[in-house]
């Protein structure tokens, strides 16, 4: 045993033991353990393998910085891999397991990539795997992604419930440490709304693992204390084990809560993540400071870590992390670790101090060697000695830990994420906050404080700002008396010179000093260069440790301040965020809003199958019988609605109520034809411009009453219509007076179409519907029989005899059943929208395939749509400029293929007849086909260069995504009842 | 022939099997209430907004500075289309089956709504008789505050569906149940 269990020692609870497993093999912890601490009390120092060279690694930190101790945990689809041992909360009946390591952690045959370095430098991938260009994707990526890389993803599943929720306070306090506590005791006692959010499971940060009295109490008992005293305001969240990892415009940070990630059966009740959006007056960072690890040769080896982290693990787990621990540091950090090793009882080897002198005291009988520097280490996957480098003279010590402090970076990250950089500052020998204005204010060690009494100060003091920002008094709070401080000064020490064996930089990425001396020897010296180049400071940890070294190496290597070479870009997040909080509720069917139509009941039960359409889901057909493809059942409807009848649901349509003395201008001016004479109780096909002389959508419009109109927009253009009337009403004529309101969603609308359509709706209507009371485009009130009030349109898609009834919603379903019982006599069909294009495509009626933001109405043959007589209309003035009348525009004809048996699919090219075919040579293209009953073959609409002027040429039909090409007669784009005699019979 | 049609409510479906006796939090669905869309023509706005807060047995619910949706749970809507025929500058139109009314309540019905909206519920910030459009679990709606720890939420009918899961999956740490009401 090296690393062990001291009892009684730490914030664990020593008297309640969890079971886990890493590897296969089970362990025993206690509650309060990470997983990393409990390993370590187990004596598990090796905990993965490194990224590129397969070295052993164990854990380098205590906390979410860690780039080395990364593990899989959980089973089956609950597998998430990344997962930082320092940081995951130990429970019972955790599975865990090592990552990269092959066949097992203990003997990994990728460490031979190890041996093979010397070809595996930075940027070896652009270098080596040049050529054959296509082997790029096919072999070396393959290769090389299989040979590094960290954990893998599952496919299965996620089984757990995800959600995201909203927060809103005055004040947001990031971290629970001394700063983090006092500020938010300061202005939650002053009655501020605050959250404090803290990642870790146990609230207190740097205080949990602090040996010096606070008020007279111990530092943990003062944590606890004050959370206590937090706890019982009303006013005041707590959030443990909740990570704010982005700040986003307008204080709004975001943040994600573990809240079920620590019990091995989450609650089917509750997420186990949730993604909180935190809206927040102002904030405070009291995020802490990150103890930064020394470059040396040999500096990876498991066993060395943070003096930080050493200290941690033995103050608040409990766990001595070697027998003889050496100390190796530029600053009072490693005495503070060595005298706390030391009164536990651990042996600390010697005291290897980069400066000539200090004024810190080593433990009694403890070894300092001053002006030291360690230049390897040796060890397999535990470190078992180093090498000690004094002016010249070389010394192996034995040992089985290491603990090293380079100083201290302020951990500034989420005030960076909005374009300030860092600065650096030379005093502090750090990158420290910049100034984001009043709102947003670091406090305590991150904003570059080091002692406790310091950063309670400092909390307090910032949250005082706050507090009188939003004008409350601010109510008095003591700083405590703080006994047992240390010296945290240190000497700056970027890289340790003579190193013989790899000095790392970015543990994670297996970044070394050699591989950024050779990114600047190859010109990729720039920071952000230097990054892409070498990987330093990429993948999961984003180089919360090694940057600031990397960027000092660099500096040094340029012969420059660490000012000038600056930092690389801080994005959120701060830490990985799982995808399934990201997404929340919003996966599978939940994805996105769903629309139901009121009569989707309807045509489920009569065999719908339905077609997503936009946020909709309409019944595209009706299978009935023995129908097999859903071309049996397109046709069988088609040719029963030209023959009997059928119903449709056209219920998706915009419906705009519009109300207003000037109503009638108003139409007059946002359609191209004439609206102002259209009488009350008539319907009329209307076409709207955009601003440019490209048509915008079409539709109906109804006059119910002198002053109120119902507009119809197509399903997709709902919206855009709504927006574009209110912006003509606001913007361009607020002198009219007319006013809309979308009632889309009030009325359940269904299309009658067939010649027996009158006789059956006849049934049901109590008003007379013969074609003299009730003609060709006839809109107005009809009585139900039984009561029920309806508007009714005879308005038809399909070119034959038709209405359209909208009755209210909840009404809709009741009423298409009495109208299919009452059509039964008369072979009445259910049809869904694939019949409705089959018949309007036959009848060369246009939809938004036609009319797709590039065609004018003379385009599509509606010139006579475009009003000579009107003054102005909304987009007539460019529909003349010359571009939009030219005569070789594309123009809307009709297709059929000379071979009957040749299908027609939109998107094929048209060419002339003979011509080799090619993008190029292309004189249009299908717009909208389909296989035509009536017709017997397959016909289409299509868009043709001067197509009017062609009727009757054969040109080539070219399908190069299907691979298909024919010939097809232009003919005009009506093919049922060119003289509209079914329309008004 | 006369032909008695029976008036489905959208979210019907959704009910069967919930639970017979509310808990604590409650997810409360109006079964048939009255709605209006009511819009103030130019220059009328201060003058309809006056006259609706006069409009017996309705609750006016703001949109837009000249566009409001009125509820009732006890009037018919004849009569309520009477009163609004009589004031001046007002259009109006039916949404009693385009808009649905739900009602949330219970100790955790801010913790609850706050997965679905993102505005501030606190009393200070939304206040005990205030309404306003915004999004609600990703539909535009229009929330109200009808209590200390009551709600209520209008969405437009196609969109109910969606709303009602996406409140129930909110609820469900909450133990909230839910069933039509009156």
């Amino acid at each position: 045993m090296t690393s062990s269990r001291i009892a009684n020692v730490g914030l664990v609870d020593h008297s309640r033991v969890v079971k886990f497993s890493f590897d296969g093999r089970t362990y025993k912890g206690f509650e309060g353990d990470t997983l990393a601490s409990a390993l370590l009390a187990n004596d598990q120092m090796l905990m993965g393998r490194s990224f590129k060279y397969h070295r052993p690694r164990g854990p380098v930190t205590a906390g979410p910085s860690e780039p080395n101790a990364l593990v899989t945990i959980g089973k089956d689809a609950r597998t998430e891999p990344n997962t930082r041992a320092t940081v995951a909360e130990l429970y019972s009946g955790l599975v865990a397991r090592s990552q990269n390591a092959w066949p097992s952690l203990n003997f990994d045959i990728g460490s031979i990539n190890g041996a093979l370095s010397p070809m595996l430098g930075a940027g070896f991938y652009y270098k080596t795997f040049m050529w054959p260009a296509a082997f790029w994707e096919k072999v070396y990526e393959p290769v090389i992604r299989r040979a590094a890389g960290l954990g893998k993803a599952v496919m299965e599943a996620d089984p757990d419930r995800y959600e995201k929720s909203w927060a809103h306070c005055d004040l947001l306090v990031v971290g629970s440490g001394p700063a983090g506590l006092m500020a938010a005791l300061t202005a939650g006692r002053a009655g501020l709304r605050v959250i404090l959010a803290e990642q870790d499971f146990r609230l207190g940060g740097s205080l949990l693992s602090e040996t010096a009295m606070i008020g007279g109490v111990s530092a943990p008992d003062f944590a606890a204390a004050t959370i206590a005293e937090l706890a019982d305001m009303p006013n005041v969240t707590i959030m443990p084990r909740t990570t704010v990892f982005g700040w986003y415009d307008d204080m709004v940070f975001g943040a994600v809560e573990k809240v079920q990630k620590h019990l091995a059966v989450p609650s089917a009740d509750k997420p186990v993540e949730r993604l909180w959006r935190i809206a927040a007056g102002r904030a405070i960072l009291a995020s802490g400071a990150e103890e930064r690890p020394l470059v040396f040769g040999g500096n990876d080896r498991p066993g060395i870590m943070t003096a930080d982290a050493t200290r941690t693990y033995l103050n608040r787990y409990g766990v001595a992390t070697g027998r003889k621990v050496a100390v190796f540091t530029n600053g009072g950090s490693g005495y503070r670790t060595a005298a706390d090793l030391s009164a536990r009882g651990v042996n600390i080897a010697a005291i290897i101090d980069s400066r000539a002198a200090s004024a810190d005291f080593a433990p009694y009988g403890v070894r300092v060697i001053r002006s030291g520097s360690i230049v390897d280490t040796k060890g397999g996957k535990r470190l078992s000695g180093i090498m000690t480098n004094r002016f010249g003279y070389d010394e192996m010590i034995d040992c089985d830990a290491l603990a090293m402090s380079g100083g201290w970076s302020p951990i500034v990250h989420l005030m960076c994420q909005r374009g300030a950089r860092p600065v650096w500052s030379d005093e502090a020998q750090a990158f420290l906050v910049p100034d984001v204005g009043p709102l947003f204010a670091a406090a305590g060690s991150a904003a570059g404080h080091a002692t406790v009494s310091e950063c309670l100060r400092d909390g307090a003091v910032k949250a005082h700002a706050a507090v009188e920002a939003v004008g409350r008094l601010v109510g008095h709070v003591n700083t405590p008396e703080v006994e047992g401080e240390y010296d945290p000064s240190f000497a700056p020490l970027w890289y340790v010179p003579g190193a013989r064996s790899k000095a790392f930089v970015d543990f994670q990425n297996d970044v070394h000093v050699d591989d950024l001396a050779l990114a600047t020897r190859e010109g990729f010296g720039h920071v952000e260069h230097a990054k892409r180049y070498t990987t330093s400071g990429m993948a999961t940890d984003q180089g919360k440790l090694g940057n600031v070294n990397a960027v000092a190496l660099l500096a040094g290597m340029r012969g420059v301040s660490p000012a000038e070479v600056g930092t690389t870009t801080y994005r959120p997040f701060y830490t990985p965020v799982s995808f399934g909080a990201l997404a929340g509720t919003a996966r599978a069917e939940q994805s996105r809003p769903i629309r139901t139509s009121p009569l989707h009941g309807w045509a489920k039960k009569n065999g719908a199958t339905f077609l997503e359409s936009g946020l909709w889901y309409r019944s595209a057909y009706f299978v009935q019988g023995e129908e097999k493809t859903w071309r049996e059942s397109v046709d069988r409807e088609v040719l029963n609605v030209r023959q009997n009848a059928g119903l449709c649901d056209v219920s998706t349509l915009g419906k705009i109520e519009i109300f207003g003395r000037d109503a009638a201008e108003f139409l007059n001016r946002v359609y191209s034809n004439a609206f102002l004479k259209l009488p009350v109780g008539k319907a009329r096909y209307g076409l709207m411009l955009r601003e440019d002389g490209i048509v915008f959508d079409d539709g109906t419009t109804s006059r119910l009453s002198e002053n109120h109109y119902v507009l119809t927009t197509t399903t997709a253009y709902a919206a855009e219509v709504m927006a574009h009337l209110e912006f003509a009403s606001q913007t361009f004529w607020p002198d009219l007076d007319v006013c809309f309101v979308s009632t889309s969603d009030q009325w359940a609308q269904m299309s009658l179409a067939g010649p027996k359509s009158r006789a059956i709706l006849q049934k049901l209507v109590e008003d007379d519907l013969s074609d003299a009371s009730f003609p060709f485009l006839a809109a107005r009130e009809v009585q139900l029989k039984g009561g029920l009030i309806a508007r009714l349109f005879r308005i038809s898609f399909s070119g034959e005899l038709a209405y359209e009834l909208a009755v209210p919603a909840g009404y809709g379903e009741a009423v298409a059943d009495a109208i299919m019982e009452a059509g039964r006599g008369e072979g009445i069909c259910a049809y869904g929208v694939e019949a409705l294009d089959v018949l309007r495509i036959e009848k060369g009626h246009v939809t938004h395939s036609e009319l797709d933001g590039r065609t004018t109405a003379d385009d599509v043959g509606l010139s006579k749509m475009m009003s000579k007589n009107k003054p102005d209309f909304i987009g007539k003035r460019l529909s003349t400029r010359y571009g939009l009348t030219a005569a070789d525009r594309l123009q809307m004809v009709g297709l059929k293929p000379v071979e009957l048996d040749k299908p027609l699919k939109a998107g094929a090219a048209l060419l002339r007849e003979g011509v080799e075919p090619s993008m190029t040579a292309g004189q249009g293209f299908v717009s909208s086909a389909c296989f035509s009953p009536h017709v017997g073959q397959w016909i289409g609409l299509a868009m043709l260069k001067s197509g009017r002027e062609r009727i009757g040429e054969k040109i080539l039909v070219w399908d190069a995504v299907r691979s298909s090409e024919f010939l097809a007669e232009v003919c005009a784009p009506v093919f049922v009842d060119p003289e509209n005699l079914n329309l008004h019979v | 022939m006369s032909i008695p049609f029976t008036h489905r409510h959208i979210l019907e479906d959704r009910m069967s099997g919930y639970e017979p006796s509310p808990n604590a939090n409650h997810l409360t669905v109006l079964r048939r209430p009255v709605i209006f869309s009511a819009l103030a023509h130019a220059g009328h706005e201060a003058s309809v907004a006056e006259a609706l807060s006069l409009v017996e047995n309705i609750v006016v619910r703001s949109v837009s500075p000249s566009d409001w949706l009125l509820v009732s749970q006890n009037a018919e809507a004849g009569a309520i289309a009477a009163s609004l025929g009589a004031v001046p500058g007002l259009s109006f139109a039916e949404q009693s089956d385009g808009q649905v009314l739900m009602a949330v309540s219970g100790p955790d019905v801010r913790k609850i709504l706050a997965k679905c909206v993102a505005v501030d519920l606190h009393a200070d910030a939304f206040a005990e008789g205030e309404s306003a459009p915004m999004m609600i679990c990703r539909v535009a709606g229009n929330l109200a505050r009808t209590g200390t720890d009551t709600f209520e939420i209008l969405v437009p009918r196609s969109y109910a569906g969606y709303v009602f899961d996406e409140l129930r999956e909110a609820g469900r740490e909450y133990a909230m149940t839910r069933g039509f009401g009156e």
